[in-house]
């Protein structure tokens, strides 16, 4: 660690962000649970990838 | 920095995952910090490694790239095969974006010394610099995929899938011809007496590959790290009322408006960023004793910098990805999007050492 005032704040700043994404959004579904294993079951990949246009 | 306290919190987020958002999710949390260790343990940079390539004619970090690459399409490919509603290949289309895109890419990351993932990994071991850059990338990032569809009518064609073209055996010997090429090439500009073998890059090349697959089969879905972080700010874009995804061609997407509308813990390409990080920062906490203290960054230094780190970001969501996303990603998985993205980003990263010496990072 190089810099530990940077540090700390970029942690504080990343799970800050991410519980108030988790506080914000839309309830997870757990009924909806997507497969384990994408390979053999039988669903589309549905999330979003960087080579994708859409 | 203690290692057990890090491990017992990455230990309860897993648990977290499993029963608040799914198995998959933890599953690819897990990867994530596979992906993290070895990128940290090994110091596996794709950019050090085409830095060293260019400016010593050490061919060890390229080559081991490209044995990561042949693993990774040796089990990819016939699985995309196998699999083909299941599995989806990292398919971008051959445009202008990317052509601009890969460019600028590779010249950005030799300025901010780190890709996609080499930001990432370093950010999560405490880099001044790649933390600095981590949300100026995502704001990139961000800003990219809502302009792609500006940049597409400059000119684009449909994706080329080399598996669903060619079938899994000639795909994988086109691949296969490729990286030769590549590799002959990095020998010879080498020269003979060149050091070509790091056991400690094969091995993590070896460990990356397992882990790239590992995603694919778990996710349906190749790794990929810069969707994660455009996604991140376009969360907070729209909370803040500044953005309208609705009227927006990429974010007005089915896949994308429920991104931005769930929690980044369903997204597959933060869930392994977030791994990444923290797997780093594990790494990180046992090495920190040891590593030596580097010459804090001039002014002019930070801003080139964060310059860099806000183009690596818009960069490469034109260039359908980065390092991970394009290279890794799109050529283990077939897409010919991946075969021009590495030569472009080679000419730019041909530039950007020559743009780092010259501001003497």
């Amino acid at each position: 660690m190089k810099n530990p005032i940077l540090f700390i704040a970029f942690w504080i700043a990343l799970l800050g962000f991410f519980a108030w994404d988790w506080v914000g959004s839309d309830p997870v579904n757990v009924h909806l649970e997507p497969p384990l294993i994408a390979a053999g079951s039988g669903r589309a990949p549905s999330g979003g990838h960087c080579a994708s246009t859409f | 920095m203690k290692r057990f306290p890090l491990a017992a919190v990455m230990a309860a987020f897993f648990v977290f995952l499993v029963w608040f958002v799914s198995l998959r999710q933890a599953v690819l949390f897990l990867i994530g910090i596979g992906m993290g260790s070895v990128l940290a343990g090994a110091r596996f940079g794709f950019t050090t490694g085409w830095r060293r390539l260019i400016e010593h004619r050490d061919p060890s970090g390229v080559l081991a790239q490209l044995f990561l690459l042949v693993l990774a399409a040796a089990v990819s490919i016939p699985l995309l095969a196998a699999y083909p509603t299941d599995l989806g290949a990292a398919l971008g289309p051959p445009s202008i974006s990317l052509l601009v895109g890969a460019f600028i890419f590779g010249a950005s990351m030799q300025v901010a010394d780190g890709c996609g993932s080499g930001t990432l990994y370093k950010a999560g071991m405490g880099v001044p610099l790649n933390m600095a850059i981590l949300p100026v990338f995502a704001f990139g990032s961000f800003l990219g995929s809502a302009q792609l569809d500006q940049w597409l009518q400059l000119g684009a064609i449909k994706p080329v899938g080399l598996v669903a073209e060619y079938g899994p055996l000639p795909a994988f010997l086109l691949t296969l011809a490729g990286l030769a090429v590549f590799a002959i090439a990095a020998m010879a500009w080498a020269g003979k007496s060149a050091r070509w073998f790091d056991r400690k890059l094969f091995i993590g090349a070896a460990l990356l590959a397992v882990l790239a697959v590992l995603n694919l089969v778990v996710a349906g879905q190749p790794w990929g790290v810069v969707y994660g972080f455009g996604l991140w700010f376009g969360k907070i874009a729209t909370a803040a009322g500044v953005f309208d995804p609705a009227t927006n061609p990429f974010w007005s997407q089915p896949v994308n408006m429920a991104n931005l509308s769930q929690s980044v813990f369903m997204d597959v390409t933060s869930i392994t960023n977030i791994g990444i990080l923290a797997g780093a920062l594990y790494i990180a906490a046992r090495k920190s004793s040891s590593s030596k203290a580097s010459t804090p960054l001039t002014s002019t230094q930070w801003i080139i910098g964060i310059v860099a780190g806000f183009l690596l970001g818009y960069s490469s969501r034109l260039a359908f990805g980065c390092n991970i996303g394009a290279m890794v990603s799109g050529i283990s998985t077939g897409s010919l999007h991946g075969w021009i993205w590495v030569p472009m980003a080679f000419l730019g990263s041909l530039i950007g050492v020559r743009v780092r010496r010259h501001f003497q990072f």
